[in-house]
Order: C-alpha cells, then sequence, then structure tokens
C-alpha cells in the first residue's frame, strides 16, 4: 500500500507541476522516489504543523494543488483548526494524508496513535473523509480526492496486510462496496473501513455466513444505499481501528436509527487510551479488537 | 492611482469605522483605529489591484491577520468602492454579510480571521507560491503584538526567513495592548525587532501612524537586494484618533452609545 501510495505521487507529480508534497518532516523513505525525481515538488516544512498546513491553503489560493503529509495523530488532530478555517471554509482543494492511523505505532504510545481523527474531522462542512482498505481502495481513493474540488482527509492505517479486492475497481464517493453477500437464514455483514476491511475478510473465513462490505468513503455517505443495505439485513457489524464514537458504527447507525429498524453493532475503540506498550497485535487485543475478541462479540451478536 | 484610492485618507476612515462601529453596536473600535494610516498607505500606494475585482488572481495581497482590526478594512473597502454606504449603515444586521472578525467570503478580504495566528502561515504560502511561480506578487500581512502570542506565528516567521520569501512584509500593529491587558504585562515583547530579526529578515521600526514613514519604509525594505522576507514594526495606539479610546484598553470590548458616537464624529471634524 506504501509503494503504491509512493508511486501515485510520483506520477501526479510528474503529471501536474503544480502538485506539491507537503511533510512535517514524516514519511522517511516513503518519499524517497518523489524527491530523487520531482525534487522541487517536495518541501520538508520543518515540525511546524500548523504553518504546514496555513501555508497550503495559502499554496492552494493561488493554484497549486497540496497534498498535505502527516501521522494522522498530527494531520489532522493537531490542525484540526487550521483545516476547519484556512482550508474548509474556502472549499479549497487540499489533500490532507492523515498515515499510520489507529494503533500502527503501538510502541510508541498515546501522541502517536489516533482513533478519535474520523469523528473530529466528520463535523467539518466540506471535507471529504476517505478510508481505503487496501491498495486498489487506496488507488480510487487517491483518484477521487485529486479530481475533487474539495478538500479531503485520506486517512491511511495498517498497510502491510495485503489486499482485499483482486484488482483495481472503481467505485464513487459516498458507495458502500458489497464483497460478499451473507448467506443463510439471518441476514448479517460485516462493515469495514480501511485496516479493519482485512479483518473482516479473515472473519468471513471464519463466519461462512457472513456478508462483508467496505466503506472507504466516510464522507459523503451514499444514503440510499444505507438505507437498501438495512432493507437487505438483520443486522449490520461495522469494524473500525477507531473510536466507537463518531466513526463508522455512528455513520451508519445514525442512518439506520432514523431510517430502518435493524440493529448496528459497533466494534472498534471503546472511548479509552492504550495503557500498555506492545506489538500491533497486542494492542488490537487490548482493546478488544484482535481477530479472537471480535470472534466472540460476533457470536454473540448472531 | 486609481481616484477613489485617494478617498482614502485617515480621517474619512475612522469616520466609517465609527459608524460601523455605532450602527451595529460593536466591539473592537480600538482595535481598528490604531491600523487606519497602515492601511491607508498599503492601498493608496503599494497594494497592486484590479479596482472592478478585488479578487483577481494577479493581485498583491493585503491579509488581514489580525482579524478584530476588520472595520478599519471595511472602511478603505468602502471608499474604494467595493462596499456601499448601506452595508455600512446595516452593520451587523441580521442577514447582512459583513461579520465582526475577516470572512474570506467577502471580496477584498483574504482570509478568515479571529481566530489568531492563521493569515501569517497562509499569507507565507501564497508568497511561496508566487516565488515558486517566479510572479512578481507581493504580500502583506498585518499581525498584531498580542497574536504573536500564538506559536504558528513564528513557525511561519521561521519559515519565510528560512525560504527567503522576500516578496512579503509583515506590518506588526503593535500597540502594546491585547485583549486583557498590557502585552508587556502578558507576554513581554521588548525584544521583538531582535526576536524576528534573528529569523532573517529585514526589520524596520516606525510611527504607525506617519504615512510618510510607513510609506518609506515600505519602499527601503522591497528595494533590499539581500532576498529578505521584511518586518515592519509599527508602533501605534490602540484607539488612536479619539481622545477618549487612545490607550485606554477597555476599548476592545466598549460600545459606542449615541453621545459617545457624536463626541467621537466631533473630535474627527476639530
Amino acid at each position: 500500500m506504501r509503494e503504491t501510495f509512493s508511486k501515485i505521487l510520483v506520477d501526479l507529480s510528474q503529471a501536474n507541476d503544480k502538485v506539491l508534497l507537503l511533510s512535517g518532516d514524516h514519511g522517511y523513505g516513503l518519499f524517497n522516489s518523489l524527491r530523487e525525481t520531482r525534487p522541487n515538488q517536495f518541501i520538508n516544512m520543518g515540525v511546524a504543523e500548523q504553518n504546514m498546513v496555513g501555508v497550503a491553503a495559502g499554496l492552494s489560493r493561488v493554484g497549486f494543488r497540496p497534498i498535505v503529509y502527516g501521522l494522522s495523530a498530527f494531520i489532522p488532530i493537531r490542525v484540526l483548526e487550521q483545516i476547519k478555517l484556512d482550508v474548509c471554509h474556502d472549499k479549497l482543494p487540499v489533500i490532507f494524508v492523515g498515515d499510520g492511523a489507529g494503533f500502527v505505532y503501538s510502541h510508541l504510545g498515546t501522541s502517536h496513535q489516533s482513533t478519535e481523527d474520523i469523528s473530529a474531522t466528520r463535523a467539518i462542512p466540506n471535507l471529504i473523509i476517505l478510508s481505503p482498505g487496501d491498495r486498489f481502495e487506496l488507488e480510487r481513493c487517491f483518484d477521487l480526492a485529486y479530481n475533487s474540488s474539495l478538500p479531503v482527509y485520506l486517512r491511511l492505517g495498517k498497510a502491510d496486510r495485503g489486499d482485499v479486492h483482486r484488482q483495481s475497481f472503481k467505485f464513487e464517493l459516498g458507495d458502500l462496496i458489497a464483497i460478499k453477500h451473507p448467506q443463510g437464514k439471518k441476514k448479517v455483514s460485516l462493515v469495514a473501513t480501511g485496516s479493519m476491511l482485512q479483518m473482516g475478510d479473515r472473519l468471513c473465513r471464519y463466519f461462512p455466513d457472513l456478508g462483508l462490505i467496505s466503506c472507504p468513503s466516510l464522507k459523503p455517505i451514499n444514503k440510499k444505499q444505507v438505507i437498501e443495505l438495512c432493507s437487505k439485513h438483520d443486522a449490520l457489524i461495522t469494524l473500525e481501528e477507531h473510536s466507537v464514537l463518531g466513526g463508522l458504527g455512528s455513520i451508519l447507525s445514525e442512518i439506520a436509527v432514523t431510517l430502518s429498524n435493524i440493529n448496528v453493532y459497533k466494534i472498534g475503540v471503546q472511548d479509552k487510551f492504550s495503557e500498555h506498550c506492545g506489538s500491533y497485535e497486542y494492542l488490537l487485543k487490548e482493546h478488544g479488537i484482535d481477530f479472537d475478541s471480535i470472534k466472540v462479540l460476533i457470536k454473540k451478536y448472531l | 492611482m486609481n481616484s477613489k484610492a485617494k478617498n482614502l485618507i485617515p480621517n474619512k476612515i475612522r469616520k466609517n469605522i465609527l459608524d460601523m462601529a455605532y450602527n451595529g453596536s460593536t466591539v473592537h473600535i480600538g482595535c481598528a483605529l490604531c491600523l487606519v494610516e497602515i492601511f491607508a498607505v498599503i492601498y493608496r500606494s503599494h497594494l497592486r489591484y484590479d479596482y472592478y475585482q478585488p479578487d483577481d488572481f494577479d493581485r498583491d495581497f493585503l491579509i488581514l491577520s489580525k482579524g478584530h482590526g476588520v472595520m478599519a478594512q471595511y472602511a478603505c473597502m468602502k471608499e474604494l468602492g467595493w462596499l456601499d454606504e448601506l452595508q455600512l449603515l446595516n452593520y451587523f444586521s441580521d442577514g447582512t454579510d459583513l461579520k465582526g472578525l475577516s470572512d474570506s467570503r467577502i471580496p477584498g478580504l483574504e482570509v478568515t480571521s479571529g481566530s489568531l495566528g492563521h493569515g501569517l502561515s497562509v499569507g507565507v504560502g501564497i508568497a511561496l507560491g508566487h516565488k515558486i511561480s517566479r510572479t512578481s506578487q507581493k504580500t502583506f500581512i498585518i499581525v498584531g503584538d498580542g497574536e504573536l502570542n500564538e506559536g504558528s506565528c513564528w513557525e511561519a516567521i521561521q519559515f519565510a526567513g528560512h525560504h527567503n520569501l522576500n516578496n512579503i512584509c509583515i506590518i506588526v500593529d503593535k500597540n502594546n495592548f491585547q485583549a486583557m491587558g498590557s502585552t508587556s504585562s502578558i507576554i513581554n515583547q521588548d525584544n521583538l525587532f531582535a526576536q524576528i530579526e534573528s529569523f532573517n529578515f529585514n526589520v524596520c521600526e516606525i510611527n504607525g501612524h506617519d504615512e510618510m514613514e510607513i510609506d518609506k519604509s515600505i519602499n527601503e525594505l522591497f528595494s533590499k537586494t539581500n532576498n529578505k522576507p521584511n518586518c515592519i514594526i509599527a508602533n501605534t495606539i490602540k484607539g488612536k484618533g479619539i481622545s477618549f479610546m487612545e490607550n485606554i484598553n477597555d476599548w476592545h470590548y466598549l460600545r459606542l452609545n449615541k453621545y459617545l458616537y457624536e463626541q467621537a464624529i466631533l473630535e474627527l471634524k476639530k
């Protein structure tokens, strides 16, 4: 997924010299080929995220296409007000890439972990939020982001767990992507975003009756598709490496609660910070969103 | 100079500010009165812009980062013909467009500010873009001395210095007050000149109400050939021009009643 991201940046920069990648002194290794091929289109803004977003807004106003890169603990969380006022208020087409979302930096602690970013950005008008689950979704998300006239927050989580889709494909902003239809009497599907798509894929192999839906576009969300989904299901189970407050589970249940009567079970981070240091897998377990913990939850819901 | 720009004389601008403040029963009067001469000189003699299209792509940018002084900019925009009499008369009425802090959606205003420490970075981004595109456009950014409490301002200053953005001129409106008191009692700025200079800036310090001095300092800074960004520390008086407001920080928040409005207008006529 990271190689794909790196390649997209190089391709875009070559195609359009108005594309500028701004990094807050992050992305070690990730931008090597961009820096080699298009050195003038990479600017290390230093460890100064607030200024980076303001500068991106200024560059966008005079015709550039800035892509602002940082860890999602900083972009968007540290600079939420700059994103709101300098960029979204004026509908400037700036792309924010928040990398390492969720518990990717499991050993580094809370400062580098990010499980509130979707919730915090969702309430900002004009901002599109995309959360790809594998490299094929990333390709399309970046395509949508680059061709959007509005600002975009692109959330990148754990990225080394392989693909779920088999090839590049097209979807539009707001689309829910059906990967596997539910079987059996009781129709239940997992709806996953970002890194949890891969987890959902694994879970579906263990629970063959479960359906699987990917949700890379968190805002906008196609309400019609959500309602249709609800009408064909007895329950939905959302999976996200993010707080259950304000994330994917909230997005779907906000619609379901007014327009349908099915249950939306929300699996995600239960409104708490990580307690301990450990591997990525360890942290998922601590938060009850590793494979085994989710298995138990699903059995309960079924 | 366009004939309209000749209307940008301090007394007229102050009159417009007082009219708006009285009509809208607004606060932040002192914050606007100290900016009058700075705005007048920049619009009159230094900013290149299209009188008929304030958001023309090729314009120079005049950014009010210190959004609390927005009435001074409205007052100039009225003289330039970008705002009409009615907009001043109906200031703060329900459903109108002009807000109490700078809003970028109004043609002529460049950024949304008032939450402080934003406009400087946006201005630096604009100037960086112009530099990359090799245009000769200039960016003027007005910041308050109280605003310089914001860390983001210093992020922008160090970035501008590092990248030799010699197409910007930051003007610090140094009126020595912020919302709750004197700057010296809150975050001391005795070393401001040296601090900004140390970030690779050309800095000069002037009387921010002396139009000749403002004019001369801008000319001198932009004629330097050392590639450094520029900064003017403009010593100003909060509430300038109205005796009962000058250096009385309560006029950050006080509003005009009919009697005080009339007194203030009388003072302008003297």
